[in-house]
């Protein structure tokens, strides 16, 4: 076993350990601080997978920034005591088996499944040139329209945070 | 192609407009006539696009045919419609009125990106334009607070739905090694890999939710409730129309080949769409919470389109999309002129508002399917797709029979108009140009109704 598998497995438990861990948790803020780490061990993947750029921008944008606004409207609302509703146990039954069926439906069907497309050899797509290169060719369109929807959405914040100032006239 | 450009530029100008004009009213003018312009640049492209010959842009990220631009140009005709009957409502749900504008054609972006993507990136981005316009205008009346739980509702389940889409796309993606919807079109049915079907199944919950497909419905009567009305009457018409054609493409149009896989999941929710719609809009007591119990109805007969896998039915979603979008935007308009939104507040309208009674009735007429008007030529496309298609006999005679259900609630507003004794209040008086534009909208769903054909001549 060489140090890729090594690393591969490693990062794997990681992950779904953590993964683990924010759903199991009671505490919240173990919840984000879980999420963080499941974030930290995928971007290790990525650079497994020769996707430095990929495992930065996941580190930046996910464990970075989204991940510390979250931790911090948690602590604003002072969410870390043991304050979530406690659900009904018949809920609880009800939606375990709902998971668990669901869960041994797609483990049946995906046990035949062939992964036949895995690149054995080593590849340079997520070299952040090859990258750039693919995103402004191939992909341009959905690169740029997706301008619209980041516009939306500020707009959106626009829309919501600003504070009307002026009361609301009727009709003319 | 031009559509898509022409409504971003808009967008853009009509939130600049904001800054240069303070008059509500002005607002509300100019986004009519950007909206009538981006009609002209529709049409514009239809003439300019020959019939039968697809074209291809961006490495084959959009596929435009005459049938998505036959589709743009009719939704687009009825934004216009809705900004003319229910524009002077936008002005009393906040101040940002050039901003919902700006949404409103951002979300028609979306709608020109679905009808005609060919890439699942397309589609994840389409969806989500359509979709985030959507939780911000449903929002958007802030001192309401069950406005802002509609729209907190809406954001955190479409959020979760986006999520379950994604993973849908992945397993596609994996299975397939390709995110082209052409290539999904080779598939085959007896060697499909489990992996691509989990996918499908996944993509199914997905769009269900989108256009509020039992049991993913759970959102719509909050979210419909909640919302500001005038936005109810957008978001319950045009982007659930949108949704409709980025289901249909995706399924009737490259999951064609293998529908003997999907067909009897995606039956079992029409089924179950069609029985909650019409079952829980019985006992409901206002007519809004009525109207999106009925919009989840209605989505259950489009269903029928998807499940046909059949020419006649691309054409009966195009046909049930404006007949359905024109009738629930008249009886939107007619709803916010009342006060009161209970069925009580339409008792006796019919003594003090003939004519808004009258075209109330037939435009209820059109919802529940009666004939000569746009909801019997719509429903009869869609049944009779399903029925061409062979095996679905049972789910039509089904659908048939919750349509009679339909009547039931429908005609309980005509009878509150015709029959009780009551003095409905209303908001504001109504102006003569309403009640032209009405009358308009009238002979439109009857239009429809007597010659469908003329709605499909574009294709």
């Amino acid at each position: 076993m060489g140090i890729y598998e090594v690393l591969f497995w490693f990062l794997t438990i990681m992950a779904i350990g953590c993964a683990l861990g924010v759903i199991l948790s009671r505490n919240p803020i173990n919840s984000v601080l879980f999420l963080i780490a499941t974030f930290f061990a995928i971007s290790g993947h990525y650079l497994l997978l020769n996707a430095q750029f990929l495992s930065i921008v996941n580190i930046i944008v996910y464990a970075g920034a989204i991940m510390v606004l979250f931790l911090f409207v948690i602590m604003l609302m002072n969410l870390n005591a043991d304050v979530e509703p406690q659900k009904s146990k018949l809920l609880q039954f009800a939606g375990m088996i709902a998971g668990g069926i669901l869960f041994l439906v797609i483990l049946a069907a995906l046990r035949t499944a062939s992964m036949s497309t895995i690149d054995k050899e080593a590849t340079d797509i997520g070299l952040i040139t090859n990258l750039g290169k693919v995103l402004f060719t191939q992909y341009v369109l959905p690169f740029e329209i997706s301008s619209v929807l980041f516009l939306s959405a500020m707009i959106g914040a626009v829309v919501i945070g600003k504070k009307e100032d002026h009361v609301i006239e009727g009709a003319e | 192609m031009k559509a898509i450009i022409a409504a971003t530029i808009l967008g853009i100008v009509m939130m600049f407009a904001g800054i240069m004009v303070k008059n509500k009213s002005s607002v509300v003018a100019l986004a009519t006539v950007l909206l009538f312009l981006l009609l002209g640049v529709n049409i514009w492209d239809i003439i300019n696009t020959p019939a039968n010959q697809p074209q291809a842009y961006f490495n084959n990220m959009l596929r435009v045919d005459r049938f998505s631009l036959w589709f743009n140009a009719l939704m687009t005709g009825c934004t216009c419609l809705y900004a003319l009957l229910i524009g002077k409502e936008i002005k009393k749900v906040g101040a940002h009125v050039a901003e919902y504008f700006a949404l409103i054609i951002f979300i028609l972006c979306g709608l020109y990106i679905l009808s005609s993507y060919s890439n699942m990136l397309m589609l994840f981005i389409g969806i989500e334009i359509l979709s985030i316009p959507q939780y911000i205008l449903a929002g958007s009346d802030k001192k309401n607070l069950k406005s802002s739980e509609a729209s907190l509702k809406y954001f955190l389940m479409g959020a979760f739905s986006t999520g379950i889409l994604l993973m849908g796309i992945t397993l596609l993606y994996g299975a397939t090694g390709s995110f082209s919807v052409m290539s999904f079109s080779f598939l085959q049915a007896d060697t499909l890999n489990p992996l691509a079907l989990s996918g499908i199944i996944f993509i199914i919950i997905a769009l269900g939710f989108k256009v509020s497909a039992a049991p993913m419905h759970m959102w719509t009567p909050d979210v419909y409730d909640g919302s500001p009305t005038a936005f109810t009457a957008f978001m319950a018409t045009i982007a659930k129309a949108a949704a409709f054609i980025a289901f249909l493409k995706l399924f009737s149009g490259s999951f064609g080949s293998i529908s003997s896989r999907w067909t009897i999941v995606l039956s079992v929710v029409t089924a179950a769409t069609l029985l909650i719609g019409n079952v829980t809009a019985v006992f409901q007591q206002s007519v809004k919470r009525m109207l999106a119990y009925s919009s989840i109805a209605q989505a259950g007969f489009m269903l029928f389109a998807i499940l046909a896998v059949n020419a006649v039915a691309w054409q009966g979603i195009i046909i049930y999309a404006i007949a359905y979008s024109v009738a629930t935007i008249g009886i939107f308009t007619v709803l916010m002129k009342l006060k009161d939104y209970t069925y009580d507040g339409f008792n006796g309208l019919a003594k003090k508002e003939p004519l808004l009674a009258f075209v109330t009735t037939i435009f209820l007429f059109s919802l529940a399917g009666i004939p000569l008007t746009g909801g019997f030529m719509a429903k009869y496309y869609v049944l009779y797709a399903a029925v061409a298609q062979g095996h679905l006999l049972w789910l039509v005679i089904f659908g048939l029979l919750m349509a009679a259900i339909s009547v039931y609630y429908y005609f309980r507003v005509i009878i509150a108009m015709y029959f009780k004794q009551g003095d409905p209040e209303l908001n504001s008086p109504v102006s003569s140009g309403d009640k032209f534009l009405l009358v308009l909208t009238c002979l439109l769903v009857l239009l429809i109704g007597v010659v469908p054909q003329l709605f499909l001549n574009g294709i």
